[in-house]
């Protein structure tokens, strides 16, 4: 989850107005399993907003050259403060989704573009997984997995 | 204002769109899209392939986000959609289905996605999302400048034949289009068959395909434009066709004796058809080894000249309904010297045979064998398009029938043979029947 992989979240407004933003790396806390996830803050206004009311968030990691997707889905996500090291973290994702996708034609200004984001502007949501699903295209699609596994 | 040629660019990309959806309790839901298709300023398709957590989100609340990444300027859109309706027919749905073939072979989901419906959303509202852009490379050619150039020469042409060679003549130089061809629409026996072609190792003039096959055939039947930025065998012509031609008998293996002209790995294909009063007259249809090679922008302007070439189409025939009746000229009769050739021609399917050699059938096959009575009969050489159409015996499906077209293909096929027997214009809808070589009509089956 934490690799050079294609991350996007979700969630929803009152009236059911689905709000979205493209993550830009996530950390998973060993021993509490809290999933931190990095957004642009001003690309994630409508999701920021979305949360603070409702605390769902929807997570869905892609691996582009193999298709392998998987969403995760929490309802108590909460923006927290950037630990030590995720600035470093977000860094370390952008170089990683570039080693990805490189092989696949795209080019590195391109890629560095569309996850390019001042320091200062990055945030996070934490939240506690309470199901994940196989979003792998075919047949399983949408079959639950067990956490943990 | 919505950004029209941004959308249509990021849904013909290689990023695939993110779509989020609510359920009726809220939680949210955020899915990868396999397929979008613009449709117009307040409406675009996604592909239904899956009864999944998108499906059910939208039937229980139709608002949909779906997120798109320029390919190009790395532009970050978010699109505010509400679900309308599935189509599982029509235009719609048989050109994502075509497109969505292609996606799957190149990905290697071929079996895995099938589309089950195309679902319609209104867009409700674009969001641009704020954030670094790179500049879009200059495109290597101005499209409206080229589509200007490549229709101007068009309405210069004096018949069908000098039309379709300045089109296809005019894509290569213009588009710099290789590869393409022009199918007529056949409507009595839903087939269409070739008329002219550039780039391929033989014209394959007169070659047939079926209505609704691969991409020239669906286009035709749906009357829409089909694209596929990725081939997949299952849009493909070729040797099946051939085998199940073989299986049904002598009728169907002419319709194969002259073979589709097509590239045999092409990456990309373009169809678009020719529009007509009702039903399209044919389909102009172009290719590329390259995947990706057709965009939207190459799409509207195939569009806008197959709709120039259609509408000169019906110009000819009105001038042929509103021409001076031509006397037919007698002329010299031929004497030309020389071991007599055979012609036969069989009435079931007017096929008609110069020695062995396999010609033409169908309608040009009729127009063929009624020309060379006459010439025997009567020492004729002038004809007149005129009175070719009102002829009983070249057997005119109906009125609005395509007799400049089935010209056409005569001409060529029998220039292509190198035929002992040529048409040559003698001026606007009419020509001359040149025959160098003594000819022996039989009727194989003249009580038929």
């Amino acid at each position: 989850m934490t690799s050079g992989i294609s991350m996007n979240a979700g969630s929803g407004s009152s009236d059911g107005t689905p709000s979205q933003c493209r993550a830009l790396g996530c950390r998973v806390d060993p021993g509490t399993d809290l999933v931190s996830v990095f957004f642009a803050e001003h690309q994630a206004a409508d999701l920021l907003r979305d949360v603070a009311r409702s605390g769902k968030l929807a997570v869905v990691f892609s691996d582009p050259p193999t298709h392998r997707t998987v969403q995760v889905k929490g309802s108590d996500a909460r923006r927290v403060p950037l630990a030590e090291g995720d600035l470093a973290r977000v860094a370390a994702y952008r170089t990683a989704f570039l080693q990805c996708l490189l092989p696949l034609g795209f080019t590195e200004p391109m890629v560095r573009t569309f996850l390019d984001c001042p320091d200062s502007s990055l945030v996070a949501l934490a939240f506690t997984p309470e199901a994940a699903f196989n979003q792998t295209p075919g047949a399983q699609a949408g079959s639950p997995l067990v956490l943990g596994v | 204002m919505l950004p029209t040629r941004a959308l249509r660019d990021c849904l013909d990309g290689v990023i695939p769109g993110v779509v989020s959806t609510c359920a009726a309790d809220g939680t949210p839901n955020v899915a990868y899209m396999s397929q979008g298709q613009y449709l117009d300023r307040q409406h675009l398709a996604l592909s239904y392939q899956f009864f999944n957590r998108t499906r059910q989100n939208i039937l229980a609340n139709p608002r949909a986000t779906l997120g798109l990444i320029h390919p190009q300027t790395a532009q970050q859109y978010r699109v505010h959609l509400t679900y309308q309706r599935t189509e599982t027919t029509g235009p719609v749905f048989e050109s994502m289905k075509a497109k969505l073939a292609g996606i799957a072979s190149h990905t290697g989901m071929s079996g895995v996605f099938r589309l089950l419906g195309s679902d319609i959303y209104r867009i409700d509202r674009v969001e641009v999302v704020p954030g670094s852009t790179v500049a879009a490379p200059a495109p290597a050619m101005d499209g409206l400048s080229a589509l200007r150039a490549c229709m101007e020469r068009l309405p210069a042409s004096p018949d069908a034949e000098s039309l379709l060679d300045a089109l296809l003549d005019g894509l290569l130089e213009h588009f710099a289009i290789e590869h393409a061809l022009v199918m007529m629409l056949d409507p009595g026996r839903s087939r269409l068959y070739t008329v002219a072609s550039r780039g391929y190792e033989t014209s394959g003039v007169g070659s047939e395909i079926p209505l609704g096959e691969g991409v020239i055939g669906v286009a035709a039947r749906e009357r829409v434009p089909i694209r596929i930025s990725h081939m997949t065998s299952e849009y493909a012509y070729g040797r099946a066709m051939r085998e199940g031609a073989e299986q049904r008998g002598l009728g169907d293996l002419l319709e194969t004796a002259i073979p589709f002209p097509g590239l045999a790995a092409p990456g990309s294909q373009l169809a678009v058809p020719i529009p007509g009063a009702r039903e399209p007259i044919g389909v102009l249809f172009v290719e590329s080894p390259s995947d990706m090679r057709f965009s939207h922008a190459d799409e509207d302007a195939l569009v806008a000249l197959a709709t120039q070439v259609g509408g000169l189409f019906r110009l000819f025939l009105a001038e042929l309904e509103l021409g001076e009746e031509t006397q037919p000229a007698t002329g010299q009769p031929p004497h030309p010297e020389g071991a007599p050739l055979r012609v036969r021609h069989y009435p079931a399917n007017d096929s008609v045979f110069l020695g062995d050699d396999y010609l033409i059938k169908g309608v040009a096959g009729s127009i063929l064998w009624t020309l060379l009575k006459d010439h025997q009969a009567l020492g004729r050489t002038q004809f007149s398009n005129r009175e070719l159409r009102a002829d009983p015996r070249v057997r005119l499906p109906d009125q609005s029938d395509n007799l400049e077209a089935r010209l056409v293909l005569l001409h060529r096929r029998l220039a292509e043979h190198r035929a002992c027997v040529q048409m040559e214009k003698t001026g606007r809808g009419r020509f001359r029947l040149v025959v160098d070589r003594p000819l022996e009509l039989e009727d194989m089956d003249p009580g038929a």
